[in-house]
């Protein structure tokens, strides 16, 4: 004879079916026999009946369903060799990223090297001067400077031609601190010529931002004043520099191969020779 | 891309399982056509236990997707859908305990158990029926996802401890104790459906 309690414990798998032949008849005698476990049996039954009501989905069509599950899919799965193949692509991206990234640094390097006073990578364009001529080894620090010298005279000249004295103005004042350290270097160059070019280079470049500030009719004052002070400047340097800058000297050597003093002194002195020279002076 | 028809159980199997290998290889045509076969079955899981049709395929979606991830890992050591079952009910009771379910007994007490096309039937039957789902969120979380298999997935006892991979027994007891607390829970309307059977 089947206990009450255990009974009670197998109601639900008898309502859910889930027993034995044997085991259902043992339950069915019990609940004819007792009235508490016929209405538990009763509301396990019902029970069930709620929780079968719950009704299936309605169509859901397949493939929106799909395309929505595709998307939310991670990329497919690639075998190996595709796999290494994506993993040389991968860098292959990283090298065009990374050189994609070194040539917007470049263009804008040259972007800034070329820009205006009025355009703001300007300030971009003195650090680069800066940091160029900080890096430049001092025997060559002259020639970036010279450089740069001529850059502050173009950038004078077209912002004087666009109107924008102001800030030729601020150009040629650059331009004007410079002078003395390109005069000096320039008195240093052991070639008379190349420096009496590079004088008349920037006196050229100072004639054409003092026309370009004289082709407006509001030529600016301030400017024509500092480029003609400039010029005197650049002219002094002209007059002291004659006997400064050392021209090349004929040594007596068998190779003829013009003797250079190492640097400007007052005077020319050519180097003593040990043989003697095979073309007597006049004196 | 038409799928081919398997015709016998065990080229079922066969057929299914080179869909899984070479779903889990990576072959979305294969999972597309693993899916197409158990969509149906994970949607009516998930809108049983929702009751909307629109959350019903987020959690479809979620399911899948959830195997997809999960497929390289699956061994053929038990059926397919055993393991999709057991995923479907993870996430169908995920989400219905999100759901915070506000059960009403006093709201109950007019519902009918089954009714006509009439408006009020009707939404009386929904209400009736989220009070259901409501009662199963609530369940204590190993309780809730053996009803869900039940109930949902509407899976056998034998099935169920297949999926979950517990004993029959330890399904039956854990049924066994989830019905008597639904059957608290549910009370008011048992009472009034019982009366209205009576009647």
């Amino acid at each position: 004879m089947l206990s009450h309690a255990t009974a009670q414990d197998w109601l639900i798998p008898y309502a859910d079916g889930m027993l034995s032949n044997e085991e259902r008849q043992r339950i069915d005698g019990h609940v004819a026999s007792c009235p508490g476990c016929r209405e538990e049996l009763k509301s396990v039954r019902l029970l069930n009946l709620l929780l079968v009501s719950l009704p299936p989905a309605p169509p859901v069509a397949f493939a929106p369903f799909w395309l929505r599950l595709q998307a939310a899919l991670p990329a497919a799965r690639v075998p190996k060799e595709k796999a290494r193949f994506r993993l040389y692509r991968r860098a292959g991206l990283a090298f065009a990223a990374a050189a994609f990234a070194t040539l917007t640094a470049v263009s804008c390097a040259f972007a800034a090297e070329s820009s205006l006073p009025d355009s703001p990578l300007y300030p971009l364009k003195h650090a680069e001067e800066a940091a160029r001529l900080a890096l430049t080894p001092a025997p060559q620090r002259g020639r970036v400077q010279l450089s740069i010298a001529s850059e502050r005279l173009r950038e004078a000249q077209v912002m004087a031609s666009s109107g924008k004295p102001a800030l030729a103005v601020k150009s040629v004042r650059a331009f004007r601190l410079m002078l003395p350290s390109i005069v000096a270097g320039l008195k240093q160059e052991s070639d008379a010529r190349v420096a009496k070019d590079e004088v008349h280079a920037l006196d050229v470049e100072l004639t054409g931002v003092q026309e370009a500030n004289a082709t407006r009719g509001d030529d600016d004052a301030e400017l024509k004043q500092l480029v003609l002070s400039s010029k005197d400047e650049l002219d002094s340097s002209r007059e002291v520099g004659q006997p400064l800058i050392v021209p090349t000297v004929p040594t007596a050597s068998p190779s003829a191969t013009p003797s250079v003093t190492p640097r400007s002194t007052p005077r020319p002195t050519p180097r003593p020779t040990k043989r003697p020279d095979p073309k007597p002076s006049d004196d | 891309m038409g799928t081919t028809e398997p015709e016998s159980p065990g080229e079922i199997d066969a057929e299914e399982r080179r869909l899984i290998d070479r779903s889990a290889a990576g072959d979305q045509e294969a999972f597309r056509q693993l899916v197409l076969r158990h969509y149906r079955l994970v949607l009516n899981v998930a809108f049983r236990a929702v009751g909307e049709v629109s959350a019903a395929e987020d959690i479809a979606q979620e399911v899948f997707v959830k195997v997809h991830r999960a497929l390289p890992g699956y061994r053929h050591d038990k059926p397919f859908t055993h393991w999709l079952h057991r995923v479907a009910a993870n996430a169908v009771t995920d989400a219905v305990r999100k759901k915070k379910p506000v059960l009403s007994l006093d709201a109950l007490d007019t519902l009918p158990l089954a009714g006509g096309a009439d408006p009020q039937d009707v939404a009386a039957r929904h209400d009736l029926q989220r009070a259901v789902r409501d009662a199963i969120a609530a369940l204590p979380p190993h309780y809730r996802d053996t009803v869900a298999l039940q109930v949902f997935a509407e899976l056998s006892y034998d099935e169920i401890a297949h999926a979950l991979d517990i004993p029959l027994g330890t399904v039956m007891s854990r049924l066994n104790a989830a019905k008597r607390i639904l059957r608290e829970q549910l009370r008011a309307v048992l009472d009034n459906g019982d009366e209205a059977n009576t009647a």
